[in-house]
């Protein structure tokens, strides 16, 4: 014996076992993840589950009436995973999609003062980015130096555009209870200053 | 070297290609469209397939409209804008032009 979920995919209702539902939720996360960066993410994400909805009905007979976790292997391979669909013309996997964990340099768009590229090293180290603003300014004075080097990291240094990139910025396991937090934190602040 | 991975990416350099031409016959939906794509042999994953159709889309190559069907939900139909026959004519004479170079090379 065995539990069921009841799921609502493309607009259809399935039965689904409790393993194979925890492996298409990650698999449908991963996938949400990977189009993160992509104009008109949900509209693709829409798609392919009702493609994936197309495949689990074919897949039911009166004789077998529960999505069990072959069939999710099944149709998972068939519609590929984010790593075999990564293309060339839509920016690099790598710029798009975040590894859960990744840690990388990027300026921050959030607390910039000039290009952000000070806040971006200071959200990267987790220090205030007074202390490196206050070193380039140093650097500044010392004869220019600062100036080239500040130029050269703003062209070197992408932008933290998306919820996942500005996660991964900190440095914090991207999972979607972050983003989701991470949007939550941005409705408050925009909140906050409505008020003010 | 990986072979592989080279026959991949030629794949994918002509998917888009191929995408316009499956929709220069007639007005499809996205299964529809997988279906000539596998046959022929040219896409392995249909993940591949959402993410373009959409780009396309937004980029005015391609329009879709929703229709009924019996076998369940309504069904995205796409088909190919003015622009987007345009688009692949220009494909197409730059495909022919390629074939051209390959042969040329390879007869040499």
């Amino acid at each position: 014996m065995k539990i069921t979920v009841s799921i609502n995919l493309g607009g259809f209702s399935f039965n689904i076992d409790e393993d194979a539902y925890a492996e298409l939720k990650r698999y449908l996360k991963n996938l949400e993840l990977h189009f993160a960066g992509e104009e008109s993410s949900s509209e693709i994400l829409s798609d392919i589950e009702s493609r994936m909805s197309e495949l689990f009905r074919s897949k039911l007979t009166s004789y077998k009436q529960v999505i069990n976790i072959g069939d999710v292997s099944d149709v998972i391979s068939i519609m590929g995973n984010p790593a075999d669909f990564s293309d060339n013309d839509g920016p690099s996997p790598k710029e798009k999609f975040s590894t859960p964990g990744a840690h990388r340099m990027y300026r921050d768009p959030d607390k910039r003062i000039i290009g952000g590229v000070c806040a971006g090293m200071g959200a990267y180290w987790d220090i205030e980015p007074w202390i490196i603003r206050g070193i380039f300014i140093a650097l500044v004075m010392a004869g220019g130096l600062g100036v080239l080097v500040y130029l050269i990291l703003y062209v070197v240094l992408p932008e933290a555009k998306t919820t996942a990139q500005k996660i991964e910025m900190k440095g914090d396991p991207v999972n979607i209870h972050n983003i989701k937090d991470s949007v939550k934190k941005e409705f408050d602040t925009v909140r906050k200053n409505m008020k003010l | 070297m990986d072979l592989e991975n080279t026959k991949a990416q030629m794949r994918k350099g002509i998917l888009e290609y191929c995408i316009l031409s499956v929709l220069s016959k007639n007005s499809c939906y996205a299964s529809d469209i997988i279906k000539e794509l596998k046959e022929a042999k040219v896409i392995v994953v249909e993940g591949t397939l959402y993410p373009l159709l959409t780009r396309q889309k937004n980029g005015g190559l391609l329009s879709y409209r929703w229709e009924e069907s019996q076998q369940g939900p309504p069904r995205k139909y796409y088909e190919l804008t003015t622009e987007g026959r345009e688009y692949l004519a220009d494909l197409d004479n730059s495909w022919e032009e390629l074939v051209e170079s390959v042969k040329l090379i390879r007869k040499k």
